[in-house]
């Protein structure tokens, strides 16, 4: 018989956080992992992402008296953290599915050793099976923590040789952590890593359905290790545009913000990708450069800052763009004189169906169906389907290397407000692009921002440059 | 000038509401539930709706007000779309009527739904998404590799009406949320021939910064003020 007790919920649950490191979004799903939210220290730079919408937020000391207007799938009343934001649902969704989170923890009622699972809420109702977010969040997440007590009230196994159950998830769990074990899902089969003080790997495997290899480095589990502070607090500013931009290799995609005129265009990254010189770009934006020409209040003897001068650096081989061309025919644009001399590529995209291409890229979404363009030069090529009586094309999501945005304002973990028509493709490019690196007036403290009005969640920002007091739009 | 979308009562913003009408009802976690439209539901009594919304309040919540498991509880919905449509241990009237064959019910993942709602407000015939390959969620739909992903073909969902509720909106129906009372509100809002939205206060045009405003007055048909 083991000599030892099982793990207690506490520090099964600190277990699980010492999988995070600093700067990691972690999503909990509904049941156990809620109680995360209790167990992480401040400062240790972990946000957690809620099925309810909010990302960083912690458990409140007393949650009866709390009236937060947050609450946690649990409907427990949550407090935000600094630099926490709130969205919809929508938004929840499109993080999982587009790849921005770390991990997910997940409780299982039954997980196989290839990482097959079935979640808690499913095996509640065997003839409903509702998962919740648990398909979402198993698909979604980079890495996913499986969190069960080893066995079940009657003494059955969660960990299983066969799942009873149609699968939540196939081959997503990669840990599985009891209050008996840590195992590791390989290859191979479940690797043992960890055990609880007092017991063998005897009885473990008794208590468990599936084979066990206990790992050459098997250890107990560590009790009472809270997760530590990172050394440094996390901070995504970058001293200088140059800095920021500096390993943007030829040959990349870049995102460029930007609608008509100076607004809401990144001009100090811009003349700092010209300083860095990357060539071979292929650019992806709403015009392919029209300020510099059509001037939009331009003071007279200046031009403009926009893509024209990387197309005048002979930097870009090819744009992705809606409005690549001037409206007056006099005076063309240098993209537009570019590809007259046969040096750049263009991929026309109307300027609705891009904002939905970078949507999609952004939010996991592959590919859609709009009927925008259908009959026209824009669905050559393309497959086109009649869903229900009606036309549609069908379309990709666009991604990138890196995207250059402008913003009003972020704090230091990258929340982001816009002023205005300023905001135009921002938020539907930030979240698209492997580095996005964003411009901003003014840099402020996590905290400053109210959640409910920041409008990019830092989650989607990887790198912020304060554009240099005084810097004009304009050469 | 423009038009006010305000009706004068709960009651009046629901009332052409039909027998057998499919609507989207807001709420997550006991927020942002549109409790003085679902009342006003109960009270025109209208029958075989099919409702469709994330899980319902806790029944072990104390003090737990009215929401789409009480229009269940009057006979008045004949299916429900769910990602949880109830709290396991905790099943209440859905798992009353659903056992005794009198409501059926559909499931699907959280954000396949979220997505779906967006695809139907959006305009779009379809999406291919990642998730669920190798489940049930993927059965008897087409699925097909994308670049170098498999993916699931989702249908998009609209409904006739959607039913949610709001912090603040103009009389325009321009609308701001409160913490996690936003939840389904957005996209609900776009995905609905009618989208009926309770506020906490309703104010004039211009009373809201632009800048703040979540849910933009053309997604809204009406505005009701919420005396619940």
């Amino acid at each position: 018989m083991p000599s030892g007790e099982r793990i207690e919920l506490n520090s099964l649950l600190q277990r699980v956080a010492q999988e995070f490191a600093p700067g990691q979004v972690v999503a909990v799903g509904v049941g156990l992992p809620t109680l995360l939210a209790g167990q992480i220290p401040p400062g240790t730079g972990v946000a957690l992402l809620s099925d309810s919408g909010v990302l960083g937020y912690r458990r409140a000391a007393d949650p009866s008296t709390s009236d937060t207007g947050l609450v946690d799938s649990s409907e427990t009343p949550v407090l935000a953290d600094p630099g926490s934001s709130v969205f919809s649902l929508s938004d929840h969704g499109s993080m999982l599915r587009g790849g921005h989170v770390d991990r997910a923890v997940l409780q299982v009622a039954e997980v196989n050793a290839a990482g097959d699972f079935v979640h808690w809420t499913s095996a509640a109702h065997p003839e409903i099976l509702a998962p919740a977010t648990a398909v979402d969040l198993a698909s979604g997440a980079r890495q996913v923590i499986a969190l069960a007590p080893h066995t079940s009230p009657d003494g059955n196994p969660h960990v299983v040789a066969d799942l009873s159950l149609p699968p939540d998830g196939r081959g997503c769990v990669d840990l599985i952590v009891t209050d008996l074990a840590v195992m590791r899902v390989q290859a191979r089969g479940l690797v043992l890593e960890e055990i609880a003080p007092g017991w063998n790997v005897e009885d473990v495997s008794r208590l468990t359905g599936a084979l066990l290899a206990p790992s050459p480095h098997l250890r107990e589990i560590p009790v009472d290790v809270l997760p530590s502070p990172p050394p440094r607090p996390l901070n995504k500013v970058y001293s200088d545009g140059l800095s920021a931009v500096a390993d943007i290799p030829d040959g990349a995609t870049v995102m460029i913000d930007g609608f008509g005129g100076p607004g809401g265009m990144a001009h100090y990254l811009l003349v700092s990708l010209r300083e860095q010189g990357a060539k071979d770009l292929t650019i992806i934006s709403n015009t392919a450069g029209i300020a510099r020409i059509i001037n939009f209040g331009t003071p007279p003897g200046r031009r403009a800052i926009d893509h024209s001068i990387l197309i005048d650096n002979n930097q870009v081989r090819k744009a992705v763009a809606s409005y690549p061309v001037s409206p007056s025919a006099s005076r063309p644009s240098s993209f537009e004189l570019a590809y007259r001399r046969g040096e750049v590529e263009l991929e026309l995209v109307p300027q609705g169906t891009l904002a939905e291409r970078l949507r999609a890229g952004g939010a996991g979404v592959a590919a859609f169906y709009t009927p925008t363009g259908v009959g026209t030069l824009i669905a050559d090529g393309k497959e086109t389907r009649t869903i229900d009586g009606k036309q549609y094309v069908l379309e990709h999501g666009l991604r990138a290397d890196f995207c250059l945005i402008r913003a009003h304002k972020a704090d230091t973990l990258g929340n982001v407000v816009y002023r205005g028509t300023s905001r135009n493709f921002n938020p539907v490019m930030a979240p698209a692009a492997t580095v996005t690196v964003v411009e901003v007036d003014e840099i402020v403290r996590p905290g400053d921002l109210d959640p409910e009005e920041i409008v990019t969640p830092g989650i989607y920002i990887n790198r912020i440059v304060q554009r240099p007091p005084g810097f004009s739009p304009y050469e | 000038m423009a038009t006010s979308k305000v009706y004068s009562s709960p009651e009046a913003a629901v009332a052409d509401v039909f027998d057998g009408a499919a609507i989207l009802v807001g709420g997550f976690g006991g927020c942002g539930i549109p409790h003085a439209l679902i009342r006003a539901l109960l009270r025109t009594g209208v029958g075989n709706l099919i409702c469709i919304f994330s899980a319902s309040s806790r029944l072990d919540n104390p003090g737990k007000p009215l929401d789409v498991v009480d229009l269940v509880a009057a006979g008045q919905v004949q299916k429900v779309i769910s990602p949880l449509p109830f709290h396991p241990g905790a099943g209440g009237a859905v798992e009353e009527r659903w056992r005794a064959g009198q409501l059926e019910i559909e499931v699907l993942p959280q954000g396949v739904l979220a997505e779906r709602l967006r695809a139907g407000g959006a305009g779009l015939g379809g999406v291919f998404l990642p998730t669920g390959l190798g489940t049930r969620f993927a059965d008897r739909k087409e699925v097909r590799t994308v670049g170098e992903q498999e993916c699931v073909l989702e249908s998009p969902i609209r409904a006739d009406f959607a039913l949610i509720r709001a912090d603040s909106a103009d009389i325009l129906g321009n609308a701001t949320y409160r913490g996690s009372h936003r939840n389904w509100g957005p996209v609900m809002a776009m995905s609905a021939s009618t989208t009926v939205v309770e506020v906490d206060t309703l104010c004039e045009p211009g009373e809201i910064d632009p800048e703040l405003v979540i849910t933009p007055g053309i997604f809204v048909n009406r505005v009701v003020q919420s005396d619940f």
